[in-house]
């Protein structure tokens, strides 16, 4: 029988396929602030934005929520993580930021300055 | 301009090593050498918890982790790293520690990078609904370890050693409470979550919970295991739909992947949690009332001892602790006792989660190392006062804290320093303060909310609080009395001494401690009946200046005919009639109407 530690570590390894198979070695990977503060900001919209590109074809990026990392006058916050770059972090974003988001970063590469937090 | 390469350096305000400065000047010069200083963004994070290891470089995209770099390293490093992209493999140290797992990605932005992580590690890095992403991160693997290879008591030790000191405002020595539930005999024991969290402005346990809801769970478990307990109780209040719905899936999640529940990962432990649901009493934060309201009785203190270690839950032992305490477990265990007790000052280990709001341009959620000042909190991280005002104080510890004003900004944090100044650590409430806030008024505020609160079991905080709210609201209307200040402290010390719980023994802080640094202010509102801060409306009087064009806006509002003047002429306002009720001022479209 497994110790409770190799219990653990298969379960590791078997979530981290499952992260996999659900896309996570995408090019992108793009996060999106899903706490109370920043639903209350208006993150909702945004990751619907996200959530429709993707449904209506854009591909190569793992879409996932995540909690708030704390810069509340900053949110909704989306961060664009790809692997040799910097990881990108923008503030502040609204549906119409998010669906420029889409067609300039994600799509072309395209890093928007103005909005990046720093 | 996004640079390709950002290169952070470990500037710990308690840094041993000292050597950012040179460093960082190095690495400027060596760049412009090479002519890429566009290319590479330099920054000075905090302390990253490596000073056995220090000076640390991180170079991003990639996350290399450079130890021990000496002002002659700097060259190799840029012209290898960045310029051959080809990491220095020579200075390159692993590591797999828990905390500090965001800075991977926030790390090279200046709020995010003085700050050091233990219990928000993944907040903002993973998807709080995936257990798959919890696992990713270590997950669990604190219980599978302690199940694998620690006693019971092994892991009561491991906690004590570690300095941990309870977070939810008392700092009570987290392990020794541990001891205390570890050594009772009796085979039915419980843990409990306090995630009531009262104090006005406060959201820490909410975004710890809704952030990384397993690590509550998971330290929840070993601290289970380590007593002796069966079940755990989390006590949440109802206010908080997203975060007891993100518990709920956690809960079921993990009793569905086996580490909840009977014989957890074929270990013999078991151990499950249920939620709780408060009502959003105050007074239920306290650990005795929150117990009878988890009993099902209505929420009121009892007087200690017995403590809940001894006669908690159904007069069983039970071990409580807050939302942050239990998060730092997972961390306590895999990253050890001795890397926790190597953060912070003598007395406190470890960091702590302050919710940074009020006059200060970056509000948010921070959690820095015990030992940084309250001056680097505000300047370094909270980015200064906006709008180029004054500061004024800082409130800690929200209704059970106090105000601490500029002379007191150095104090580096820790429970016992915050509390020599006059405030107190509490759960993580840090409110800034500029010129424009009264300090009667803000004390006043937060005596109407405990008074509010107080569930009038015992007398000196029913009565007490009421009566000290009486005269601070004659205070700010203007008529206070000769005296006042006198009964204010009088009062306010006898509350603190002979109320029951902790709400009454800490109500009238926020009076107190601004009756002791900020006295002058409570004197011009009795004596001269005036507001500095211009806050206090009954105290201020209204003046027209040369800017008025004789519109009459404010003559036709003013309820007692107290403003003469033609149109398009100066008017005046006869100080006798004028009540002060600010009609005037808020009519004037022209900001003729100053407040004196
Ligand atoms: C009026 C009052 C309110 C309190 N509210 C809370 C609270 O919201 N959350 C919390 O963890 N502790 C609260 N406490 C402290 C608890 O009584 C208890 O000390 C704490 O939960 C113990 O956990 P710790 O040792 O991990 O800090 C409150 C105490 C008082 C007197």
């Amino acid at each position: 029988m497994l110790t409770p530690l190799e219990t653990v570590k298969k379960k590791r390894a078997e979530a981290i396929n499952r992260i996999v198979g659900k896309g996570y070695l995408s090019t992108k990977r793009v996060y999106v602030g899903m706490a109370t503060c920043e639903i209350a900001a208006g993150s909702k919209d945004v990751m619907e934005v996200f959530q429709t590109a993707i449904k209506n074809g854009l591909t190569d990026v793992y879409l996932s929520q995540k909690g708030c990392a704390g810069r509340c006058n900053l949110e909704p916050t989306v961060e664009v993580i790809e692997e040799g770059l910097v990881p990108v972090k923008y503030g502040r974003v609204t549906r119409d930021m998010a669906h420029q988001i889409i067609e300039r970063h994600l799509k072309k590469g395209e890093i928007i300055e103005e909005w990046v937090i720093r | 301009m996004s640079r390709k390469y950002s290169i952070t350096i470990c500037d710990g305000p308690t840094c041993l090593h000292k050597k950012s400065k040179e460093l960082e000047s190095a690495i400027e010069q060596c760049l412009k050498e090479h002519a890429l200083t566009d290319k590479v963004r330099i920054n000075l994070s905090g302390c990253l918890g490596m000073c056995g290891k220090g000076p640390i470089l991180i170079v991003k995209p990639g996350y290399t982790i450079y130890g021990s770099v000496t002002l002659g390293d700097v060259a190799e490093i840029i012209e290898k790293h960045i310029i051959k992209k080809k990491p220095v493999a020579r200075l390159a140290i692993e590591e797999d520690h828990l905390y500090n797992r965001f800075f991977r990605i926030f790390g090279d932005v200046n709020f995010f990078g003085k700050q050091l992580r233990i219990v928000l590690r993944n907040c903002g890095i993973i998807d709080p609904e995936s257990i798959d992403d919890y696992l990713s991160v270590r997950g669990y693997e604190a219980l599978a370890y302690v199940l694998t290879q620690m006693k019971p008591l092994d892991v009561v030790e491991e906690v004590k050693k570690s300095g941990l000191r309870g977070r939810g405002g008392a700092g009570f020595p987290t392990g020794i409470k541990w001891q205390l539930t570890a050594r009772e005999k009796n085979s039915e024991k419980f843990v409990i979550c306090n995630a009531d969290e009262g104090d006005p402005g406060a959201f820490m346990d909410r975004s710890t919970i809704e952030g990384d809801p397993h690590s509550v769970i998971e330290g929840m478990c070993v601290g289970g295991y380590a007593v002796g307990a069966q079940k755990g109780f989390i006590y949440i209040r109802a206010e908080y739909p997203l975060a007891i719905k993100r518990l709920e899936k956690a809960i079921a999640d993990a009793k569905a992947e086996g580490f909840l529940g009977d014989k957890i990962m074929g270990s013999d432990f078991s151990f499950d949690i249920e939620i709780r649901l408060g009502a959003g009493a105050f007074v239920c934060g306290e650990e005795t009332a929150l117990i009878h309201s988890i009993e099902g009785h209505r929420g009121m203190p009892r007087p200690r001892p017995p403590y809940p270690s001894v006669q908690g839950v159904f007069n069983k032992p039970t071990l409580i602790n807050n939302v942050e305490t239990w998060a730092n477990i997972p961390v306590i265990i895999l990253d050890g006792a001795e890397w926790f007790k190597s953060i912070g000052t003598e007395k406190s280990k470890g960091t702590k989660v302050f919710a940074l709001a009020g006059k200060i341009k970056n509000t948010g959620l921070i959690e820095v190392p015990m030992g940084i000042t309250l001056r680097s909190i505000i300047y370094d991280i909270g980015g200064g006062i906006p709008n180029n005002k004054k500061f004024k104080a800082l409130q800690t510890g929200g209704p059970s804290g106090g105000c601490l004003s500029e002379e007191y900004l150095d104090t580096k944090i820790d429970y016992e320093s915050l509390a020599k100044v006059g405030s107190i650590m509490g759960s993580g409430g840090m409110i800034v303060l500029d010129e424009d806030t009264c300090m009667v008024n803000i004390a006043k505020f937060f005596l109407e909310f405990t008074e509010n609160e107080s569930c009038g079991k015992c007398a000196p905080c029913r009565e007490g609080t009421k009566r000290m709210l009486e005269i601070l609201t004659r205070i700010t209307e203007g008529k206070g009395e000769e005296g006042d200040i006198n009964k204010l402290q009088r009062l306010g010390k006898l509350i603190q001494k002979a109320s029951l719980c902790g709400l009454g023994q800490s109500a009238p802080n926020p009076v107190l401690s601004t009756l002791k640094n900020f006295r002058s202010e409570y004197e011009e509102h009795i004596k001269e009946k005036k507001c500095r801060a211009k806050v206090c409306s009954t105290l201020l009087g209204y003046e027209i200046s040369e800017k008025c064009i004789g519109c009459t806006a404010c003559k036709k509002v003013c309820p007692t005919g107290a403003i003469a003047g033609i149109q398009k002429s100066l008017h005046v306002i006869d100080q006798s009639k004028c009540i002060r009720c600010g009609a005037c001022f808020e009519a004037c479209k022209f900001n003729a109407i100053k407040r004196i």
